[in-house]
């Protein structure tokens, strides 16, 4: 099945996406993850003001019959966590790129961005799975 | 070792299903979405291949004799055509298997196992033939068993030239002609909804899961079976019932006769305290899950979550869970404990969906 990924993102092999913007971060799971979590009916997010370093866990993400933690991609700080996705878990299954996003983080190590992978690259570890 | 496939197994991949390892076979998880497969079962209807499970006759003077000494039901006084669904249990009262027993007729029985417990059942089962006038057969290789659930099932069935019976109520079974061959159809499942398994070869069932796909029936795979049965609160061996526990300790005294004459575990289970109850659980937030801790409100660990799931239907996180009875909180406040906080569960003393069965 075809996967949308968006050419503009940056992305990890653990299904996350993120869009940077200047020293800021926005943060979600990939058309992928959700397709293969299925039906998301739970999302739990970071309050604003913690401090996360790269690959922590930062939440979790429930489909009916499974739990997946979140992992950030890069270290920072929450600026904002999405609460209209805690209350509306399902948005991750419908737009995992536009409303699903997750959280803002401000980037505290810049040369981490090397670390993720482009459109292609995910791309091409996706057909390797 | 390589899995076994069952007779759909082709259909499945077909159909995209996610499959995963199930006792040995590789089963479809989902085919759609849980979701829409739960409500499709609860409104309207669906199959599932659940080929894998076990498939034991009994047959001769003494079948009805033998499978009434074996469980804890009562099956020597069920009338012909009914099915009784019993733990089989050890003489020290632990649970083997969970089973359903058809009286096809006073000298023929169908025993239907767990799939994962199809070795274990057989071994046990054998070892206490004895003297008992009757023979066992091992046929779930033969079979094929295919769930139709859902209020529109007895509707479809008869639509494909299914002559069930006119009297056939919940928990009957009936053997029909059909298509040249002698299949079994019973008013069963684990859904909580009305609806029929259906035992026969392998090539009919291949047919009837195309006819039923072919009249908008919805495929559905163990993920949402699994959500259906937690809704209904109906136990499941390896979670609520298992090796070390009786069936007094997991809400299941009901199906334990003691008034019967004599069966296996008889003697234990009559003086038997039990060490666990099981409870029914909720949260207005959060899903419970497998394995989390049951909590009192001072925090200590009182029990655990068997079975844990969000619900479809209530669209709240939904638990069965076995608490040590001595521990149990009179005043019926228990907590969740997920990733280190504690979420306090509403109990439920009935289930949390009621299933349209009649």
């Amino acid at each position: 099945m075809a996967h949308n990924i968006p050419a503009d993102l940056k992305y990890t092999k653990d299904h996350e996406w993120a869009k940077i913007e200047g020293d800021v971060a926005i943060i979600g799971i990939t058309d992928f993850a959700q397709s293969a979590l299925g039906d998301i009916v739970f999302v739990e997010l970071p309050e604003v003001g913690k401090t996360l370093s790269h690959h922590q866990t930062f939440g979790v993400v429930e489909s009916i019959k499974s739990v997946s933690d979140l992992y950030s991609p890069l270290s920072g700080t929450v600026l904002e966590s999405n609460n209209d996705l805690v209350n509306a878990p399902e948005l991750c299954n419908v737009e995992p790129y536009g409303n699903a996003w997750m959280i803002k983080v401000k980037l505290n190590n810049q040369s981490e961005l090397n670390s993720l992978l482009s459109a292609s690259d995910y791309q091409n570890f996706l057909s390797s799975l | 070792m390589s899995l076994q496939k069952t007779s759909l197994h082709e259909a499945h991949l077909s159909l995209n299903a996610k499959m995963a390892p199930f006792a040995g076979f590789d089963m479809p998880l989902q085919y759609s979405s849980v979701k829409e497969e739960v409500i499709a079962v609860r409104e309207n209807a669906g199959v599932f291949d659940v080929s894998h499970m076990g498939e034991f006759f009994v047959t001769g003077p003494e079948a009805i004799k033998f499978v009434d000494f074996l469980i804890t039901n009562d099956f020597q006084n069920a009338e012909l055509k009914k099915a009784v669904y019993s733990p089989l249990c050890r003489e020290d009262g632990t649970v083997i298997d969970d089973l359903i027993a058809y009286k096809l007729s006073t000298e023929k029985v169908l025993i239907c196992v767990n799939a994962s417990n199809i070795k274990k059942d057989w071994d046990w089962i054998n070892s206490k033939l004895g003297k008992f006038n009757c023979t066992l057969t091992n046929m779930s290789d033969d079979y094929s068993l295919l769930a139709l659930q859902g209020p529109r099932s007895e509707a479809l069935l008869k639509e494909l030239k299914f002559n069930l019976p006119v009297d056939f109520p919940y928990y009957s079974i009936a053997e029909l002609p059909h298509s040249g061959e002698s299949i079994i159809v019973a008013r069963t499942g684990y859904t909580g909804e009305d609806g029929f398994e259906i035992f026969s070869g392998h090539g009919f069932a291949k047919k009837l899961w195309s006819d039923l796909l072919s009249k908008d029936v919805k495929p559905c795979g163990l993920a949402s079976r699994d959500v259906l049965r937690v809704e209904v609160c109906y136990p499941l061996y390896g979670h609520e019932i298992n090796d070390n526990v009786t069936p007094l300790d997991s809400g299941l005294a009901w199906t334990v006769k003691l008034s019967k004459e004599n069966f296996i575990g008889k003697t234990v289970l009559n003086e038997n305290k039990p060490k666990y109850q099981l409870v029914k659980l909720s949260l207005e937030r959060g899903i419970p899950r497998e394995g989390y801790d049951v909590l009192n409100e001072n925090g200590d660990k009182i029990g655990s979550v068997t079975s844990g799931t969000m619900s479809v239907v209530t669209g709240k996180g939904v638990a069965l869970a076995l608490v040590e009875k001595d521990k149990a909180p009179k005043d019926k406040k228990y907590f969740i404990n997920i990733r280190n906080t504690k979420y306090e569960a509403l109990y439920h003393a009935k289930a949390f969906v009621n299933g349209g069965h009649k």
